[in-house]
């Protein structure tokens, strides 16, 4: 418990509503994306920098350990409580301090859902790539602090490559600025690119400077259905060998095309095996050839190739997907998500794989995947007040796991690494590579104050 | 006198590549300092061992792809990675490419367009930049608005560390956020955190078609108009460049003006269509000898003259500023950048890279650098930019009077440096204060 005094300088650092010390309230900041679940000792939510820097400097001094904190909707364990710490919520700062699209920056405050900020840039023909599909709840800073993927990564990248400069408030209370407004601002070492995705263990984000882009003139969204899930990755294969890259591969089985289905009536066939939702960007006039040539490539094996007529038509596609993780709740009320990634040649194989982990554990699996990027997400569901299943399902996961490497791929694509994946690190990892992230860690933090236990151990 | 143990290091290389008579060293070695000794690795195992005895014995070690700055290891080891220059994998299914850092940036370009394929990165110098090197430096260049900068392309790597152990990292998936981000962190760290000694390359499938537009203006000024006046038309093309007259003949031999380059790498369709657009819209903005280049050998001629004055300019970085700002206010950043420097026509080099916002300016004899820049920094600062690098963050951190938040960095950089080399053995050469 926070003795009243800590309790007392809190409130007058943020306010006396902006502090949660009561259980009710504790309870509802130890949950995540995962099943997992933890308690602070209180939660405490600045408005300002400056009462960042308060708080880190309070908390210093009664040796108690901050773990930051977004929209809370990470899939990796990042956000939370850790032993004797508490969470500082970024969510009351909310402000978008500018959009400057004519030099394609943005600056905003790290509690701006991405959602939000996409609304904001669309009135002005502008957006945001990086999109998770918990873009409707997620937050900049917490996008900033797992590096974030989305369904537009085969093209754009992950959240990292949209982060130009970010305010940082150290786990000594010291503020320093990283990067700028544009490539050519880093001070000598790249400080936002090691921040980003650190999971908050490195330091507080206060202020992220982002690259934005317009919208792009003009897209082709595809959707070709497979009998089986094997023919829709070659198909993948064949696009990227025809030189084309699409903003969008993304592949779901025949348990999420129902799923979905059964959620959304999007009118999916639900005997397909599989479905590829493909989508192109850019000039309007490149647009046919692409589009018939990817038509070309996905007919050799595809059952049915359909071009998305109307704006709707691409809503209906989209909706389908980004239930995907949700829509499964309906089979089984537990789910665990899955970020394992291989090189693109291996997708087969690794969907070969997990075909292979649902049998040897007798698991229910459902396969969402990024199928361009070689990401996939299996879904294992199961019931979690089953003590007996939920261990079979961690080792059908940790199994997982073990062949993405073994496929050299990572046990992570999007989600990071928090504390669900950690104890795999070492697996992907050699030693001299995870004493370099504990270099970097004590550079930032020797004192361990920030997200503790996060990634690696100290 | 030095401390380099010569036999040992012929033990590990072989006699052939230890080089210490100075005749010899010389190519191999630019700046004021004067190593003891030059040697050649040709493996990782090679470059570990020879790591380790200069942590044994307490040597400085510079490393260059072909050429190693001297600066800071007098009496010290240059390590040329030039032997290790082979392509170890071209894998067309992942669009990845295994390379060894000594492989020449130039010829790295040739393979992969043998390849169908493309890397994004420009060489930082012609003829002598290697892919280790790029990755070294780790800049952003005029092609990064599409692209991307450099760092985009490095999707893992082989480093030794400067004590000497062997450290790999990152794997042939296009997206992997796992552990803490050093793949990209070791980008630009400038062989401070260890020695590159294999490169995970990421590529791209070459452009279906390339196009250049060219033209001069009487000034700079109006070819800035011309950009932003594309920019607001929605036109984002891969390079849109400017070059000063002074420095404009060296690009293309007789050109009289200011040169605007606008390289379009894309699809067929829409780069015809855009080709056109940029020309009236260069001609209406009062260019002249506007011309569309689409013929190979013509394209690549105008490119190279690009590129080649980019790499003269990074040669004497010492003496020039680099700035960014917003890039539609590239026109007001140059109005007021007259008032310090006269006219930039005349100015001995003025290069625009006009959809990053970044100018480099060579200095002429004389000015102080400093001075400049930090007058420099204010006007860039006022546009939504900055000096660049880590000078600029001394000058900005002047500008907020917040002498606190430079310390903070620079003891935080300081750190890290020291955290991966405690002896402080490797490229000594390198500041990390400004």
């Amino acid at each position: 418990m926070l003795s009243q005094a800590v309790v007392k300088r809190l409130k007058e650092i943020v306010g006396e509503k902006n502090v949660v010390t009561d259980k009710v309230g504790l309870l509802t900041y130890g949950y995540d994306g995962t099943l997992l679940s933890g308690e602070a000792l209180g939660v405490v939510s600045p408005t300002t920098t400056e009462q960042v820097v308060e708080i880190v400097k309070l908390m210093n001094e009664h040796d108690i350990k901050l773990v930051p904190r977004g929209a809370g909707t990470n899939e990796s364990g990042g956000t939370i409580p850790s032993e004797k710490s508490v969470v500082i919520s970024f969510t009351k700062m909310t402000k978008i301090h500018e959009i400057d699209t004519e030099n394609f920056v943005a600056v905003v405050e790290p509690g701006v859902i991405n959602f939000d900020l996409q609304v904001e840039l669309a009135k002005k023909n502008f957006y945001f790539p990086p999109d998770p599909s918990s873009f409707k709840a997620s937050t900049i800073g917490g996008n900033l602090g797992e590096c974030s993927g989305g369904p537009k990564c085969f093209k754009y990248g992950v959240t990292r490559d949209y982060m130009l400069g970010l305010e940082v408030v150290l786990p000594n209370g010291k503020v320093i600025q990283t990067g700028g407004r544009n490539f050519q601002s880093e001070p000598g070492y790249d400080l936002t690119r090691i921040i980003v995705g650190s999971e908050g263990i490195l330091g507080l984000v206060t202020k992220v400077f982002v690259r934005i882009l317009p919208i792009p003139r003009a897209k082709k969204t595809m959707l070709a259905l497979y009998d089986k899930v094997e023919d829709a990755s070659q198909t993948v294969a064949d696009i990227v060998a025809a030189g084309i890259i699409p903003t969008t591969l993304e592949l779901m089985d025949n348990l999420l095309i129902n799923t979905t289905e059964d959620f959304t009536h999007a009118g999916l066939p639900r005997d397909a095996g599989a479905v590829l939702i493909i989508e192109v960007d850019g000039y309007q006039e490149d647009m046919d050839e692409q589009v018939k040539t990817i038509g070309e490539i996905a007919s050799k094996i595809a059952k049915e190739f359909k071009v998305a007529q109307s704006a709707a038509e691409v809503d209906q596609i989209w909706t389908s997907r980004r239930s995907a993780f949700g829509s499964v709740a309906r089979v089984r009320p537990s789910y665990g998500v899955n970020d394992i990634t291989v090189p693109r040649s291996n997708f087969p194989k690794a969907i070969g794989g997990v075909l292979k982990v649902a049998k040897d554990f007798g698991v229910t699996i459902g396969v969402v995947a990024h199928a361009g990027d070689g990401n996939l997400h299996p879904l294992i569901l199961f019931d979690q007040r089953n003590k007996e299943e939920t261990e079979t399902v961690h080792a059908a996961e940790q199994a997982l796991c073990m062949m993405a490497l073994d496929l050299d791929g990572t046990i992570s694509g999007e989600h990071g690494i928090g504390l669900v994946k950690k104890k795999y690190l070492d697996k992907e990892f050699t030693p001299a590579a995870m004493e370099a992230f504990r270099k970097i860690k004590r550079s930032f933090d020797p004192s361990n104050r920030f997200n503790p236990g996060k990634i690696i151990d100290l | 006198m030095s401390n380099v143990n010569i036999s040992k290091l012929k033990g590990i290389v072989g006699d052939a590549y230890v080089i210490d008579s100075p005749s010899e060293m010389a190519k191999y070695l630019k700046g004021q300092g004067k190593p003891a000794v030059v040697v050649l690795p040709a493996s990782t195992s090679e470059v570990s061992s020879i790591v380790k005895l200069a942590n044994e014995k307490n040597v400085k070690l510079g490393v260059g792809g072909a050429v190693v700055d001297t600066q800071g290891i007098t009496g010290g080891i240059a390590m040329v990675m030039s032997r290790m220059n082979r392509l170890l994998e071209m894998d067309q299914l992942n669009l990845v490419a295994v390379v060894e850092p000594g492989l020449l940036h130039k010829e790295f370009l040739l393979k992969v367009a043998e390849f169908g394929l493309n890397f994004p990165p420009e060489p930082y110098e012609i003829e002598t930049s290697s892919v280790g090197g790029c990755f070294a430096i780790g800049d952003s260049d005029s092609k990064s608005f599409e692209y991307g900068p450099t760092r985009t392309f490095l999707l893992g790597f082989e480093m030794v560390l400067p004590t000497g152990e062997i450290l790999e990292i990152g794997n042939k998936c296009i997206k992997n956020v796992s552990g803490l981000d050093f793949i990209h962190f070791a980008v630009g760290s400038q062989g401070t955190f260890g020695i590159f000694t294999k490169l995970l390359v990421k590529l791209l499938p070459a452009p279906a078609a390339k196009k250049a537009v060219i033209g001069t203006f009487a000034s700079m000024h109006k070819a800035n108009a011309a950009f932003n006046t594309l920019i607001k038309r929605n036109v984002h093309p891969t390079r849109m460049n400017l070059i000063n007259a002074s420095l404009a003949k060296n690009a293309k031999p007789g050109t009289e003006g200011q040169l605007v380059i606008v390289d379009l790498q894309g699809f067929k369709e829409s780069g015809k269509n855009i080709a056109n657009e940029v020309a009236s819209v260069l001609t209406l903005g009062g260019g002249s000898d506007v011309k569309i280049i689409e013929e190979g050998a013509e394209y690549d001629q105008v490119i190279n003259g690009w590129l080649k004055v980019r790499a003269e300019l990074n040669a004497k970085r010492s003496r020039t500023v680099e700035f960014v700002v917003g890039p539609m206010k590239m026109p007001q950043a140059l109005a007021q950048l007259e008032a310090l420097t006269g006219d930039l026509g005349a100015y001995p080099g003025v290069i625009v890279e006009g959809l990053l916002g970044y100018v480099c300016l060579a200095l002429p004899e004389g000015t102080d650098k400093l001075d400049l820049a930090t007058k420099v920094n204010k006007l860039a600062m006022s546009l939504g930019g900055n000096v660049k690098g880590l000078l600029g963050h001394k000058l900005k951190a002047d500008v907020y009077n917040d002498a606190e938040m430079w310390k903070q960095t620079t003891s935080l950089l300081n750190e890290l440096r020291q955290q991966f080399d405690p002896k402080g053995i490797l490229n000594p050469g390198v500041s990390l204060e400004a």
